[in-house]
């Protein structure tokens, strides 16, 4: 069974980080209902050339699975009709600039009216409070805000701007966050308005280093390398820009590296003696660990280092991850099709379930509108000159 | 919600975990913090997490053996030392497992049925836990057993080969691809984990209890989803090419910033920023496409202008403007910052011989209030002992 059937959410989510939200919970059997408008396209059905990317994507991750309903919430018969669906929602999602909903006549207060139980998240970049609670922001900014941009770099480089996934870390913290509220309304009956700040994700991710400096310890970019181990790094695999990526946990795997090398005298190395000598000996190990590995293929060597006993794995393109069959079996990557029949990769849920095998994408994304039969027919009961009626009016738009 | 522990979301709820590593760890501080019970088992000398660098410093500035990750990881949970390899240990175990809804594991899988933690067996023994595994590479697959770190789950689920962007890339084409700093990977193996429990948790009416399988490499390539979707939309992403093409990271006289301009408006008030500018107002740079093409060029002058101002004049100028910029954040300013002061993202709790400190609690407000940790990270108590 998928174990969120029955949950309704009214998604008024936009952009990546809240949508990936709603998405996560659909593939979990939530019922998401995106509330759109011609008047307002999400950013993924519009062109990005800020990406490189001229013409929307044909199929959007973020959307799938989603039911889509028309409405225009600049006018007042929209929001009306958006309180409509809340009314007969468990959970409304947003992710405007704080005050947005409000303005609109969709805060929490005015959905509580309409639904008293109502759980509402909203998903913005500092949060609903505070000072910078008005600051616009995307998710490399939530990056430099909570300090894991500052983290994340080469030693005598600049910081590093925290891509998509940091969108879509919020996005899975808040569904976290939303089911923890859901518990709470089972247990209580009460809704709850859950705020999740994109920045404090960004910082819950380095808590332990915020910790060290509030205790005056120093921080500082590291690139690849580790406080405990060495070697641990992506060292050069044969072939162009083609990496292999390990890490020597202890004394065992230090010798079965040395194994794998061919190198067993440097096992019993006294200046490699030990985690803390390796550590010492940090730079002269990546070079003799880079001149071992630019000469093997960088797959076949993390097998073999896999089945020594070390941790490795290839640093991993696109296709590989797409045509994998270890994340094929586990549903991690799945095909999907598009509107012509063709078949496409797809990212799965990130969990298993023994009683859940039927979790996932069952759809692609939706045509806007496309399912307005279902939600105005079926859910709220509108019948047909009603909805023309919305529709001439540009209610439904 | 001090001294409200029992209207925490999830008050009530009864969690076991087994956390020889972060991703395990984290899915059972997050639920925590949210107000679970969590009990962390840990074998004599504790758990490895208590040993991994880097060590608090105490308060005469001295090095403790507080690790900053397990101090973080473990804040708010309570702890037993049980022995497994021992009957008497089991049954230890099985007495809390009895008790609770909730149980993370991150024993390597090939040593599960040794210490009776095998799915079948636990599934036999509580039929309603959710018995929640968590591993690099998931329980079930051909890597099951596979050893991971976050270094080796970040570049198995692709977002490691994608970085750095922009300016590090710029700087050093040719070095290798680079992680995430921190935990990011095993972390968001963690989070995934911390759904699975609470989606499966939902499902316990109808359902009982399940086995939930945790991958990090899964979730990892979860949140990187988009590469993905830019392989079948017929673009295979390489970390060159990915860079934004203007903005991004902007050196400052005093630090970065990040500038990220998606939007018309954003780029009209750029240009505001910038002063107007002969080059900006150029009228081919009014097309979104043409500023993508000339990116390069774009971003000579925006570094220019920037390298001979401050980070926190240029962004608060410019987010009046509403111009998307932040500042590259040193821990030490977030601590200090005003916005997380106001937001009570910090608690100052005993971190045992390291002291009284400022530990993140959640980015999580519910009803309009910040969360609360119980207490620092648990002691190593001794070992358990159980009359048979």
């Amino acid at each position: 069974m998928r174990p969120l059937q029955g949950i309704r959410i009214a998604d008024f989510t936009v952009h990546n980080a809240g949508p990936f939200c709603t998405h996560l919970l659909s593939q979990l059997g939530a019922e998401v209902i995106k509330i759109e408008s011609a008047m307002r396209l999400d950013a993924f059905r519009k062109p990005h050339p800020v990406y490189g990317r001229e013409g929307p994507a044909t199929f959007d991750q973020v959307a799938s699975n989603k039911l889509s309903v028309r409405i225009n919430l600049k006018k007042a018969e929209g929001v009306a009709l958006a309180k409509r669906i809340v009314a007969a929602s468990d959970v409304a999602a947003e992710s405007f600039r704080p005050g947005v909903m409000d303005r609109l006549g969709l805060g929490y207060a005015d959905l509580c009216a309409v639904r008293e139980d109502i759980v509402m998240l909203s998903v913005s970049s500092s949060g609903q409070s505070g000072p910078d609670s008005h600051f616009a922001g995307y998710a490399p900014l939530f990056g430099a805000w909570g300090g894991l941009g500052e983290l994340t770099g080469y030693a005598d480089g600049p910081p590093v701007e925290i891509r998509h996934v940091m969108d879509h870390t919020v996005g899975m913290n808040a569904a976290v966050a939303l089911m923890a509220a859901l518990h709470r309304r089972r247990a209580s009956g009460q809704g709850v308005h859950v705020d999740v700040a994109a920045r404090e994700v960004a910082a819950s991710l380095v808590g332990d280093l915020l910790l060290l400096a509030a205790a005056g310890g120093a921080t500082a970019r590291i690139g690849n390398a580790h406080p405990r181990m060495a070697p641990h790094g992506v060292y050069p695999a044969a072939g162009e820009d083609r990496w292999l990526a390990l890490a020597v946990e202890d004394d065992a795997a230090w010798t079965a590296l040395c194994g794998v090398m061919k190198r067993p005298d440097l096992a019993s190395d006294p200046r490699f003696a030990d985690g803390a000598s390796r550590i010492r000996h940090r730079e002269t190990l990546d070079s003799m660990v880079s001149h071992w590995s630019a000469g093997v293929e960088a797959n076949a060597a993390a097998e073999q280092l896999q089945h020594a006993g070390v941790a490795a794995h290839a640093s991993w393109t696109t296709p590989e991850i797409a045509a994998d069959a270890h994340l094929r079996q586990r549903g991690a990557i799945v095909s999907v099709a598009e509107p012509d029949g063709t078949l496409r990769a797809a990212v799965g849920v990130p969990l298993r379930l023994s009683k859940g095998e039927d979790i996932g994408i069952l759809r692609g994304t939706p045509r806007l509108g496309e399912h307005e039969d279902y939600v105005y027919g079926e859910i709220l009961g509108m019948g047909r000159a009603e909805r023309l009626a919305l529709e001439a009016a540009e209610v439904i738009h | 919600m001090p001294g409200q522990e029992d209207q925490a979301p999830l008050a009530g709820i009864r969690i076991v975990a087994i956390a020889q590593g972060v991703a395990s760890a984290y899915a059972a501080r997050l639920l925590a913090t949210m107000g679970a019970r969590v009990l962390l088992v840990e074998p004599a000398g504790g758990s490895p997490l208590r040993r991994e660098p880097p060590f608090l410093p105490g308060p005469s500035g001295e090095e403790t053996e507080v690790s900053a990750l397990f101090a973080y990881l473990a804040a708010g949970v309570d702890s037993a030392v049980i022995d497994l390899a021992s009957s008497s240990g089991r049954e230890a175990l099985d007495q809390h497992l009895a008790e609770a809804d909730i149980f993370f594991d991150d024993t390597p899988p090939g040593e599960r049925a040794a210490v009776a933690l095998d799915e079948a067996g636990i599934a036999a023994r509580f039929p309603r836990l959710l018995h929640v595994s968590v591993l690099p590479f998931g329980a079930q697959g051909d890597k099951a057993g596979w050893k991971g770190a976050d270094l080796i789950v970040q570049h198995a689920g692709g977002e490691g080969n994608l970085l750095p962007n922009g300016l590090a890339v710029e700087m050093f084409p040719g070095r290798a691809p680079l992680k995430i700093g921190g935990h990011f990977g095993e972390m968001q193996g963690g989070i995934a984990a911390a759904l699975g429990a609470l989606s499966a948790l939902w499902a316990r009416p109808e359902a009982g209890g399940q086995a939930v399988d945790i991958s990090s490499q899964d979730a990892m390539l979860a949140v990187g989803a988009f590469a993905i979707q830019r392989l079948g939309d017929g673009s295979v992403e390489h970390r060159v090419e990915r860079s934004f093409r203007y903005g991004g990271v902007i050196p400052c006289a005093d630090g970065h910033l990040e500038l990220l301009t998606l939007e018309q408006r954003q780029w009209d008030g750029l240009v505001r920023l910038l002063g107007s500018p002969d080059w900006a107002t150029d009228p081919a740079l009014a097309s979104s496409i043409e500023r993508g093409r000339r990116g390069p060029e774009i971003n000579r002058h925006i570094r220019e202008w920037a390298s001979v101002r401050r980070v926190d004049d240029i962004v608060a100028e410019g987010q009046k403007l509403g111009v998307p910029l932040a500042r590259y954040k040193s821990p030490a300013e977030i601590l200090s910052g005003e916005q997380e002061a106001h937001r009570g993202l910090f608690q100052s709790i005993d971190m045992g011989g390291a002291g009284l400190l400022d530990v993140l609690v959640s980015p999580f407000h519910f009803g309009g209030a910040a969360l609360s940790l119980r207490s620092g990270p648990p002691a190593l108590a001794g070992m358990l002992e159980v009359t048979p």
